[in-house]
């Protein structure tokens, strides 16, 4: 018996805007089978003030990197108050990948995130917690030091103060010499903390 | 002596196990993120990876999938992670994972988990 192939109908991906540049065209295109005008989609929609919710909602589910990349770029242009908390919910995913990505997105809005990095510092959920920290990491805001310094004094948990700690063993300046020696004392069990205090300390001394 | 591959963003945490790896005698190189250490295990053989799971770029996880899909000789791996849910557990040993440690690692833990795991490859 022959094999029939079964011819398919190919679409091609054109690089260009075929709908409506308005918000409720480009909310549908959103939605579009097509990658790139998805892409184009959340590219244009960075001119619609109320376009964070409906791209937090496709950034859960997408899984075109390039779309991704584009919704978060449109997200930290937006940098309002919903698009941050949008941002915030997406650091509960269960997708590691997402989770870094918009690690990456939330350090670029140091005046955004600054407002709800206490809030963040303080939530219910350690690892939450543990990427406010890595936030931090790049984050260029005056405070970085003294959110730290809070973290390694008041955290229970070890390992939102190993990452804390981490980081102000490349940042950290005399201001963080006694909350160090406590965080020490605090976990006199754990070698990683006293290893990488002592070398935090190391460092602050010789600067 | 061995060679071990440690993959970790944080710099304090690869000198904290290239200390205790050291000192026990293996040999090590570091990677600060899954495409680093994707380079340096396609181009040099080690004898185990201890892998982070977050980490810009590729995480652990997806340094263990890319790195299991290579026609390549496939070392034991421990992923640490500050996660102890049980569904990062599973994700790592899918993706590859031999053993999975909680940080903070402790060094007699690692290195048992190490010796275990170097001996079971002689075997």
């Amino acid at each position: 018996m022959p094999i029939i192939k079964q011819h398919t109908i190919q679409t091609v991906d054109v690089d260009e805007r075929l709908q409506p540049r308005d918000f409720a065209g480009l909310t549908a295109e959103l939605a579009a089978d097509n990658s790139t005008a998805r892409r184009w989609a959340a590219r244009d929609l960075a001119e619609f003030p109320e376009a964070a919710g409906i791209l937090v909602e496709r950034l859960k589910r997408e899984e075109d990197t390039s779309v991704r990349e584009a919704i978060l770029t449109t997200l930290a242009r937006l940098g309002d108050p919903a698009a941050v908390a949008g941002l915030v919910e997406c650091l509960r995913s269960e997708d590691a990948s997402l989770r870094n990505e918009v690690i990456e997105a939330m350090k670029e809005l140091p005046d955004e995130v600054a407002p709800i990095m206490s809030e963040l510092l303080e939530d219910h959920d350690p690892d939450v917690r543990i990427f406010a920290v890595n936030i931090l990491e790049s984050l260029c805001h005056p405070q970085v030091e003294a959110w730290l310094i809070s973290v390694i004094e008041k955290d229970a948990h070890v390992n939102v103060c190993a990452t804390a700690l981490d980081l102000l063993s490349e940042v950290g300046t005399l201001a963080s010499r006694p909350a160090l020696q406590q965080l020490k004392a605090r976990f006199a069990d754990e070698p990683y903390i006293g290893f990488t205090v002592d070398l935090a300390i190391k460092r602050i001394d010789e600067n | 002596m061995k060679r071990i591959l440690v993959v970790d963003d944080a710099a304090t945490v690869r000198l904290y196990h290239r200390n205790i790896l050291e000192a026990a005698g293996y040999a090590v190189d570091e990677a600060v993120n899954g495409i680093e250490a994707m380079e340096k295990a396609l181009q040099t053989p080690f004898d185990l990876y201890v892998v982070d799971i977050n980490m810009p770029k590729l995480d652990g996880y997806g340094f263990l999938r890319e790195i299991r899909s290579q026609e390549i000789a496939q070392p034991p791996a421990i992923m640490v992670s500050t996660e102890a849910e049980s569904n990062d557990r599973h994700r790592a040993y899918r993706a590859g994972a031999n053993i999975y440690l909680i940080k903070p690692v402790k060094p007699d833990g690692l290195l048992t988990y190490i010796r275990l795991l170097l001996a079971e490859e002689r075997t």
